[in-house]
Parts: structure tokens; sequence; C-alpha cells
């Protein structure tokens, strides 16, 4: 997400004649793939238009640095933009944005893993962001829910994350880079002074919203009716990461039936 | 944040009282502990305030500097936060202990102050495109006693309700090089207007019911936190949860009523004692850190 990115007022005016609240275009142009990374235990690749995330969840390790003892284990997240990934390059060094995506990305997830099933264990969630064409961090929350089961950690449900973008009387799911930019300044006087992003993360299992970020200005009834909207969002989402989870487990069972048999005729052989 | 250990029949006191609308020290839900708020207390700064929560104690100091603005903003100054956390405050922030929490409240603070509706910084240029006064916002955590966010949100608009920026007489561009005029009295300065400055408000969820101000006791005994800035003019500028938990959507909407409501009143009675403070003018007595 690219904040510093402004756009004149001729471009935001063409912009806004050819936006509405499209969804379903963006949707239909969703991937998601579990087990790209081999040497990971866990790891998940998605892309939503543009943008596209890929993640690796690693063994639970010891926690660095800790000498008490901790009930819960501990989840370690980083956020990362691939140097190349925006308009602007991308310093190495994590700035304050990435560092504050990297907080939301471990808010968002936490309540969602077992975590007092790994007692003074850390489990490292790493996200890159490869290509940036807007709302990354919600693509990166998703990716990491992913990850995280594949990478069999126990969890009490997948988290599926979206985002809104707020601009005057306009709304934007899934914004691009371009719109997120257009949210991030004032509208131009008129009915609604509105504008912001709001990031939000949920569990539809159990109903519970683990996280909901919000930046901008926008009056109360703006963000209560957004939580409506990023809710729904959430869930079709939602439906795409089962689907791509029992892909994954599909294809695993089927490779080990197939082992099985090897293994009996060459018994068989054998006798 | 500091570590307190409770045993479960603590938390349990606690959460039955929650439910009953009572709390240990003898407040409702949502009533907040008693605040002192005193500004112009550091004579080096540009602006300063002292706020004391019960035990959280906070001081914030002010500099100004000149600057060049952003390319891609030229007509607005800038503003940057930093909040260190003194190991006075707890043995926990020593060393780079307190820096998370630090870069956590600082971020905050920057994204509830990010829109162009909160706080005016075109009124920090002093040459478009050229130059600029830049805010740099120290916070210093004295003591922590709980609920930092909310804290930290009303002393850093305080001392920028106190904050003076020199007046610039005149501007002009001499071949690339920008020559300024300061007047050469110190005490002819501009003001800055921060009636539009959010004020964060943490709810904190305790069983099925929220509540204000939680003190640091009341912080461990619950899942999740949801802070709001909140502006005079009833603007959400930013949204939050802090801790483990998560929250139902209805819930979540339930939360954020309940944190506008409270916002405005707390906006309110900041502006109110701000006032009241400004109006002792040069006859006020001065509390300083010893009392």
């Amino acid at each position: 997400m690219d904040r510093t990115a402004t756009l004149t007022k001729k471009e935001t005016s063409g912009h806004e004649s050819q936006l509405g609240l499209d969804t379903k275009a963006d949707r239909l142009t969703d991937h998601v793939k579990t087990g790209v990374v081999s040497q990971a235990k866990g790891s998940a690749y998605i892309e939503q238009s543009n943008t596209k995330v890929v993640c690796s969840v690693f063994d639970p390790r010891e926690i660095p640095r800790k000498s008490g003892y901790s009930v819960n284990g501990e989840l370690y997240c980083e956020f990362k933009f691939a140097p190349f990934s925006c308009i602007q390059w991308r310093s190495h060094q994590p700035d304050a944005f990435e560092k504050e995506c990297s907080l939301i990305l471990r808010r968002s997830l936490e309540p969602a893993v077992c975590r007092h099933e790994f007692p003074n264990f850390q489990v490292d969630v790493y996200a890159l962001v490869l290509e940036n064409d807007g709302s990354a961090l919600a693509a990166a929350i998703t990716c990491a829910a992913l990850a995280l089961a594949d990478a069999s950690v126990p969890m009490y449900d997948l988290v599926v994350a979206a985002t809104l973008g707020v601009h005057g009387d306009k709304k934007f799911m899934d914004p691009t880079v371009e719109e997120e930019s257009l949210c991030n300044i004032l509208p131009p006087d008129g009915r609604s002074r509105n504008h912001g992003i709001i990031t939000a993360a949920f569990s539809p299992a159990h109903q519970q919203m683990s996280e909901f970020a919000q930046s901008g200005a926008m009056d109360i009834d703006c963000a209560t009716s957004s939580i409506q909207l990023l809710r729904e969002a959430c869930e079709s989402i939602y439906l795409l990461s089962q689907q791509c989870l029992l892909k994954g487990v599909t294809k695993m069972l089927k490779k080990k039936q197939k082992e099985i048999k090897l293994d009996l005729s060459s018994d068989r052989i054998a006798c | 944040m500091a570590e307190i250990l409770l045993s479960e029949a603590e938390k349990t006191f606690i959460l039955h009282g929650v439910e009953e609308g009572f709390r240990c020290d003898g407040r409702m839900r949502l009533d907040y502990r008693p605040m002192e708020v005193e500004t112009d207390v550091v004579s080096h700064a540009s602006g300063s305030a002292r706020l004391r929560l019960a035990n959280t104690d906070i001081l914030v100091g002010v500099k100004t500097e000149i600057d060049t603005p952003y390319p891609e903003r030229p007509r607005e100054g800038k503003i940057e936060f930093f909040v260190d956390c003194s190991a006075n405050a707890t043995p926990a922030f020593e060393g780079r202990g307190g820096e998370e929490l630090g870069t956590e409240i600082s971020n905050s603070l920057a994204t509830a102050y990010q829109s162009s509706q909160t706080f005016d910084l075109t009124a920090l240029c002093i040459l478009p495109g050229q130059q600029c006064w830049k805010l740099y916002i120290d916070i210093l955590i004295l003591e922590c006693g709980g609920n930092l966010f909310d804290a930290v949100s009303l002393a850093v608009k305080a001392a920028l309700h106190n904050t003076r920026v020199p007046k610039v007489k005149g501007a002009c561009l001499d071949g690339g090089t920008v020559d300024l005029q300061l007047s050469d009295d110190p005490y002819d300065c501009c003001r800055l207007d921060v009636s539009d400055a959010p004020c964060l408000v943490t709810l904190c969820k305790i069983g099925d019911h929220c509540v204000v101000d939680p003190t640091a006791e009341e912080e461990t005994c619950s899942s999740g936190s949801v802070v709001i800035a909140i502006t005079e003019k009833s603007l959400v500028t930013s949204v939050f949860k802090t801790g483990v938990g998560s929250f139902h959507p209805q819930t979540l909407i339930d939360i954020l009523k309940v944190g506008q409501t409270i916002g405005l009143s707390v906006n309110k009675a900041l502006r109110a004692a701000l006032l009241e403070e400004e109006q002792q003018g040069r006859k006020k007595e001065c509390f300083g850190f010893l009392k």
C-alpha cells in the first residue's frame, strides 16, 4: 500500500466516474495454492488480481532471549514488501508501515491459533508481497492462515481478511493501489467527507472478528455499516480457502494410497 | 505491557464485579479515573504537557524544527511521534523491552492523525514546496498504570494545544535558497488549532461487558480491547484491536457506538480543562513533578 502516492485532481475525477462498489470482478481473479515452498513446514500463495503474496510457516522453535516459562506459545509474524513490489523501491530494512502491518498480521492470526498446544515455543510466519496492487495486508492475512493450516499448526478456524476503501459516498472492496491512495485523501466538498481504509480479519466458523484496523476519518455509521460488508466479503474468500485446503489434503491422501499399493506389490514380489 | 500476576480467584472477583457493574476502585463500567493535566511544564520545549491518570504518568514535549516538505505534499508540514517507554516505569521496559510497545503507540497516533480532517498540517507550511515546520512530539512514559493509549493521546492533544510555533515575518526565495525572517520577540508566536485532534478511547472487554479506562489488573483479565480514535466532531479516525482475543461483529458495532459517546465526552472534558488552565494565565500555580 503506497500511502505517499497521491493522484492529481484530474485523475481522481476520472476515477470516480468509473468505479463503484465492484467486488465481483476482482474476486473472479483470486487464486490460492498451498505447499508452494518446499523448505517450509507450510506455505501458501495468493493472487488477488495483481496483488501477489507468498507466505511460509516454519517449525516451532524455542523463543529466543526468553528465560521465563510461557504457558501459551508465541506467534512471530513478519510482513515484508519485496523491494520491487511497489511503484517506489522498498528498502530491505522494514519501515514503520511494514512493522505496523506485521503487528496487524499477528493480531489477526493469534486468536485463531491454539497457542496452548505449543507452550514455550514460537512459530514463525513470514509474508512476502511480491507485487502490490492494493489490499496486500488482507491478502497476506488470508495467505498466512492458509500457510499455518498447511503446516498443521493447530487452529480453531481459518482466518480470512478483506479490505474496504471509503471515499465520500463510494466504497471500494479490495481497492487497488490507485484506489487506496484516493481513499487516503480528503474527498472534495460535497455531501460526505468520509474517507479511509479498513482492513478486517474474520473467522467465519465462530463468527469472530480478530482484527479491525481503520485509518482515515469517517463517521460512526460508515464504520459500523462497513463491518457487515467486510464480513460478507470474508465469507466468500472463506469458501475458496477451504476448497484450496481440501484439494491439498485429497492430493496427499491419493499419494499415500499409491505408496501403500506400491508397498504391497513390492511385498508380493519379495514373497 | 508490564506483567501483573493475578490468581484465578482475583480474576474471578474482577470478572463478577464487572458483570454486576462494580469495579474494584468503586467506578461504574464507563467511568474514567480522575485525571490531572498541566501544560507548559518544560521550558525548553515549544509546547509540553504532563498528564496523570491514576498511576499512569505521561510527559509530552513538542519541539519545532524547519524542514523541507514531502514532494507529494508541498503545502503540508510534518509531524512525528516518538514514544519512549522509560525503564523507570517498569523493569520490563529495560533495554529494548519497551520498544515494541513504544512503536505500537506511536504508530497508532500517526494513523489517528493521518487524515487532513484531524490536525491541519497546512498551518505548518512556511513556503510551499520549500520549507515547513516539523513537529517532533516526544512522549515519555514515566509511570505505567494501565490505559496508556488514552493517556498518551490526551497528553499529546494538551501539548499541541500548548505549542507555540515562532512567527515567520517574511519568506522569500533568493536564488534557490530560502530566506526566512523570524520575529525578534520570542513571545511573538502562533498557536495551533487542536480542536479536531483525536482522542483515543480504549474499551476493554471483560466477560460480556466492556469497561472504559481499565487498570493494569483489569487489562490482564480481558481477552481483548478495541481502541477508537474520536475527534470532537465525532469522526472516527482510527480503530484497532489490542490483546489476543477476537470479537463478534455485533459486539464490535456496540463497542464502537459506546466508544463514540465516551470519546465525545472525553474531548469535551479535556477542552474545558485546558480552557480553565489558560484563563488562570500567569497567576497559574505550577505543580510540576513533586507534589
